[in-house]
């Protein structure tokens, strides 16, 4: 990793912050068209050609809305929750790894804003102090709905964020840091499969941790199947009921940039991320390796959303608990032995 | 000023002026809060001597999982409730005042016999960057010459688990089904609902719940009398 000057890594934040927001906003429109492409419908065709303005539309609408405090409502807490929804959601981004070190206008840049030595841990760290914004916002609302909305996604986001946390020990285990850009680079070995030479991505070694870490990351961004604390028919609409205007869109911001960043997140740890053929030779390349895989990811969820139905919360309990943490646990216990014996400390 | 500094001042007064918070907080959910608050900036203050594990360690076990149980319980009892909140008898005031100091006196002891008297570990920046850095230096340790330790914490943590299963388990697991417990109440003190009901707009009585009427006994109630079966009530 080569030094930067502060201001470029300012300069590489802000445009990823800035890709990030524009990104959210034609995911809604790309969660919209495939949700209606899916129901045999149109979605969003007025506004600009085939509708690609609709998210901006959207966007001036809910600045124009009347914002609304409830009277009984705690007014400081009131105010800062959705705030820590949203910064929460835009700072984990600053781990992943959007390339290496490569030559702009004749400097070096990073295509990282940083490369902590304790990255993976930093956006679970980070996904663990966003749910303050969830359950701090519910109370202070001081509507019932909204509490209970609160208290459900707090009991789901701490009892999943155990299972995101097991499934990666496997990756931690094989890579030996928690750096996403070892593991990276890690991915970038070719894996000699017999005849066979495939990249070492670690679906292909770790395809029971891919899994669990899909299911848990679904539930951690509170999406279909796993949106309980904003069960409409439950709950009037969980959390945010009492929210409104602007407050309402920054929750609404940080569950999209949530989406995108665990979508990222999952590309970086699983699908090796920017590799992909001819992306050591072009950066550009390896970006649009990376967005593609995201894209993926960001289609899943889509998918599942107009797929499955909602759980029920004790299910939801039933299987984080009783069936995901014990194959979590199984993975470890396997990939520890595996190492072990390809290292030949055992037999 | 060197820019690590001002910003070892700026965590560590947010962190002394929040943990001040804590104490003083009307509200149980505000001291809860505050405490989020601090124990973030003390995660900030590990990030600034290089303990980057220790910083994510604490902010995923502490802020991520802890607190929010804890939040959880106070967001849930009601405040009144909570009557000694504040208003403790002066001897509790004075044995925590005494505990406080006694525990500041251990860790200023503490602290300084360590940077003062004790030799030098064996942890210094050549061997950390060695083994790879801070995380990797931290496991080899935990899992060679503290393992005993370690392994004690597991099990002690095990044990409180059961406990806590063992708890919170009804006595036969039927009566979960068979006795209502009381809710919880998320607003207002118990019956107080009653008694304040405000006066409407135009001056409308609140409907009053008698919640003294006798109950209904055999003899006030008769059984449904069917005048038609009741299938003879559906056309077809």
């Amino acid at each position: 990793m080569a030094e930067q000057p502060i201001w470029l890594t300012f300069i590489v934040a802000f445009i990823i912050m800035n890709v990030l927001l524009v990104g959210m906003a034609y995911m809604t429109y790309f969660e919209r068209k495939v949700m209606a492409a899916m129901q045999d419908r149109m979605g969003p065709t007025r506004t600009g050609p085939k509708g690609l303005l609709q998210p901006i539309a959207d966007g001036i609408k809910l600045l124009g809305k009347e914002d609304l405090i409830p009277a009984a409502a705690d007014k400081v807490v009131f105010f800062f929750a959705p705030l820590i929804v949203f910064v929460t959601a835009l700072v984990s981004v600053a781990v992943i790894p959007f390339g290496g070190t490569v030559q702009i206008f004749g400097r070096d840049v990073n295509l990282f804003v940083t490369d902590l030595n304790v990255g993976a841990l930093f956006i679970l760290a980070i996904g663990s102090a966003g749910v303050y914004g969830i359950i701090l916002g519910a109370w202070a609302s001081a509507n019932r709905y909204s509490l209970l909305g609160g208290l459900r996604s707090a009991a789901q986001v701490v009892s999943y964020e155990i299972i995101l946390g097991l499934s990666l020990v496997g990756i931690f285990l094989i890579t030996g840091s928690l750096s996403l850009r070892d593991i990276l680079l890690a991915q970038q070995q070719p894996l000699e499969f017999g005849p066979l030479s495939l990249s070492n991505w670690y679906i292909l070694s770790q395809p029971l941790a891919f899994v669990l870490f899909l299911i848990a990351a679904v539930a951690e961004t509170n999406r279909a199947p796993f949106d309980l604390p904003e069960a409409e028919t439950e709950l009037v609409s969980g959390f945010h009921t009492e929210y409104s205007a602007f407050r309402f869109s920054f929750y609404f911001l940080g569950e999209y940039i949530n989406m995108i960043v665990v979508s990222l997140f999952a590309s970086t740890l699983f699908l090796g991320g920017t590799s992909g053929p001819g992306s050591e030779a072009y950066w550009g390349l390896g970006l649009l390796w990376l967005l593609l895989k995201t894209v993926i990811f960001l289609f899943f969820y889509v998918w599942l959303r107009t797929t499955l139905p909602r759980f029920r919360f004790d299910q939801l309990m039933g299987i984080a608990w009783k069936v995901l943490l014990p194959l979590a646990l199984l993975n470890i216990v396997i990939t520890a032995f595996i190492r072990l014996v390809s290292n030949g400390q055992v037999f | 000023m060197p820019w690590d500094v001002i910003f070892f001042y700026l965590i560590g007064g947010v962190s002394v002026l929040t943990a001040l918070g804590v104490v003083v907080a009307n509200n149980p959910v505000h001291a809860g809060i505050f405490l989020v608050i601090c124990f973030l900036n003390v995660a900030g203050i590990f990030v600034m001597l290089g303990a980057e594990f220790l910083a994510v360690t604490q902010v995923i076990v502490y802020t991520g999982a802890i607190l929010v149980l804890v939040l959880f319980v106070l967001m849930l009892v009601d405040p009144d409730d909570l009557p000694e909140f504040h208003t403790a008898r002066p001897v509790q005031r004075y044995v925590g005042f005494l505990l406080g100091a006694v525990l500041l006196l251990e860790v200023g002891a503490a602290i300084l016999t360590w940077t003062r008297f004790a030799p030098e570990g064996t942890a210094t920046p050549e061997n950390i960057a060695f083994v790879g850095g801070n995380t990797q230096a931290l496991g080899r340790l935990l899992y060679t010459d503290y393992l005993l330790a370690f392994e004690v914490i597991s099990l002690v943590l095990i044990v409180g688990i059961i406990g806590a299963i063992v708890l919170a388990l009804p006595e036969r697991l039927g009566e979960r089904t068979g006795t209502r417990r009381d809710t919880i109440s998320l607003g207002h003190a118990r019956g107080t609902d009653t008694a304040a009901l405000p006066v409407g707009p135009r001056g409308e009585t609140p409907i009053t719940v008698d919640r003294d009427r006798a109950q209904p006994t055999p003899a006030m109630t008769r059984g449904l009398i069917m005048a038609k079966d009741a299938d003879e009530y559906t056309t077809v």
